[in-house]
Order: structure tokens, then sequence, then C-alpha cells
């Protein structure tokens, strides 16, 4: 018997159009997801007021009253300042008294949000700036290549003490 | 060299096809990197607003634990928009206690308000919704902004 034995070739699949599939999807997710990680300055409040609280005498000298008025107008211990000033005053401040120091905050509700962004954004700055200058001195390397440890020796060194008041002056 | 060829065989040269199998897994390749790299709008803000710019800005981490709240104009008033929709800055502090509930302990914890804010909002809807985040223990806010230009 003579068969005519011919290789059986199974019929190729036409893929050329997987590619439009697949970049159908691939414009789908980048019209549907956001890119943009989420970005800004995160700031710790201080608790809720207790009711029986005694508020805390400070020493007047060691308190550096920062507002912003109604016209956007910032002001640090009285006087017209702008935000490099800030910076400024707040450095030598903390310099000069790194755990009994407190800066206020005072807004009206009049303030435009940007000012009191760009407010807060010179104060971590100055912030960061001395721990920054701390961490080079005295481990040698930028404070963002700093351990959890050695970060929080740093911001133990260098604490924070804000107070913020929220009521805002008149509506 | 090549034999000269006749003028009436002519033999009909066509550019050779490129072969494309490896395209799809190409575009799938791209196309799994977005997918792991982005996440998807869970929100949509229903509120017009325009972040101001800073220069001490970080990037926000564990985003499970982050809570949303947009400030900006809605129509000609300003409106405050929690996760997904419009509230008044009294109702937050019963809406974060429900927000709190559905995380997880450790999540909880860290919980973080990411306040986007339009740069023209004036103070006194802010005081008031970081009144309301005050009372609820809601203590870890990040004021929204983007990367200022060093150009200018």
């Amino acid at each position: 018997m003579f068969r005519k034995r011919y290789r059986q070739q199974i019929p190729e699949l036409n893929t050329t159009s997987t590619a439009d599939i697949s970049f159908m999807l691939l414009i789908f997710f980048l019209v549907t997801s956001s890119m943009d990680t989420e970005k800004g300055l995160l700031r710790q409040m201080a608790p809720p007021p207790q009711e029986q609280q005694q508020p805390t005498e400070v020493n007047k000298d060691h308190v550096l009253q920062v507002a912003l008025d109604a016209s956007n107008q910032l002001t640090c211990n009285g006087k017209p300042v702008d935000v490099k000033q800030l910076a400024d005053e707040i450095k030598t401040m903390v310099m000069v008294n790194r755990e009994g120091h407190v800066i206020t905050i005072h807004t009206d509700r009049q303030t435009s949000y940007e000012a009191y962004f760009k407010m807060q954004n010179a104060i971590v700055g100055a912030y960061s700036s001395l721990r920054e200058a701390y961490a080079q001195k005295h481990y040698g390397k930028h404070y963002k290549a700093c351990n959890a440890e050695e970060r929080t020796a740093i911001n133990d060194y260098y604490p924070q003490r804000i107070s913020e008041d929220l009521k805002g002056g008149e509506p | 060299m090549r034999p000269m060829q006749s003028m009436y065989r002519r033999k009909r040269r066509h550019v050779p096809s490129l072969n494309m199998a490896s395209m799809p897994d190409l575009i799938f390749t791209v196309l799994f990197f977005f997918m792991i790299v982005t996440h998807m709008r869970s929100d949509e803000v229903k509120v017009r607003l325009e972040v101001p710019q800073g220069t001490e800005i970080q990037k926000l981490a564990n985003k499970a634990s982050v809570v949303n709240i947009y400030i900006g104009k809605m129509g000609k008033k300003w409106a405050v928009q929690l996760n997904g929709d419009i509230v008044k800055p009294e109702e937050i502090p019963a809406r974060i206690e429900k927000l709190r509930a559905g995380l997880s302990p450790e999540n909880a914890e860290k919980l973080t308000v990411s306040l986007r804010a339009d740069r023209h909002t004036p103070m006194g809807i802010i005081n008031d919704v970081k009144n309301a985040l005050q009372q609820s223990y809601a203590l870890r806010i990040n004021y929204g902004g983007i990367e200022q230009n060093d150009a200018k």
C-alpha cells in the first residue's frame, strides 16, 4: 500500500490583531490610571485640647509668633517678613533654644491657602535644613540616607514645637 | 558577479516581511508595567482645584491608610469633598470614624489625611476642616502640593 505521507501542518493562527488588542488595553490603562504620586507636606497636628487642661505658661522670649493676616501678609513677632526671612528667624530661634522654643501660627479666615502653604513650606524647610546639618555633622551623611534610628535621634534633637490656632478669628 | 538578468525573465523581488510574532509580547510587557506602577483613580474629584507649589514636599507613602479630602470651587461656592462625596466640615468626624473602622488596626493608627486644597481657598474653610480632623484624632495631614520649578 502506498500512502502518500505528507506532513500534517497545523494551520497557523493569524495573530496580527493581538498587538492591536493589547494596545487597546494599554491605552485604556493609561487613560484610567494616574501616574502622579501623591505629594505634599506631611505635618502632624496637636491632639485636641482637653477641657481641664491648663494652658502652659511659656516664656515670651522663646515664642515666635507667626501670623498671616487677611491680605496674606506674613508677620513674625509683629514685624512683616517674607518666607525666606521667616525661615532664617526660625533657624536662629531653634538654634538658640532647641527644646524650649515654640512657634505659634495664627491665620485669618480670609488668608489664602497658598500663603499658608508657603509658610508651612518655609517652616519645614527651616527644620529640615537644621536636621540636615546635624546629620552631616554627626553621621557624615545626608538626612535622607540615615536609617530610621538615626532619624529619630535627629528629630528628637531638633523637635518641632508648633502650636496652631485653628479658630481663625472672625468668620 | 551576478549574471545579468534577462530582460524577459523578470523575477519579482519583494521586501521580506517582518516577523511580528513578538510584538504582542512586547506590548503586554509595557501594559503590565503600567498596571503595576499606576493605580486606578479611586474617586472622581468633583471640585475644581489647583494645588500650591512648594519646595520641601515629599512623596506620600502607604496609600491604604490615606483619606483624601479635596477643597475647591464647585460652581461659585467652595466645597469640601471627602473621598467620593461632598461633605460639610461638621460631618467629617463621623466619616473619619466610619473609615477608620474599615481599616486594619495598624493602618488605622497611621491614618493620614491627604488634604488637597485649591491655592485660593480661604483659611477659614481649611481651619474648619482641620478642627474637625483634630476632633476625630486624624492628626497626620499631608498638605498636597506640587514641586516648584526652579527655572525662574
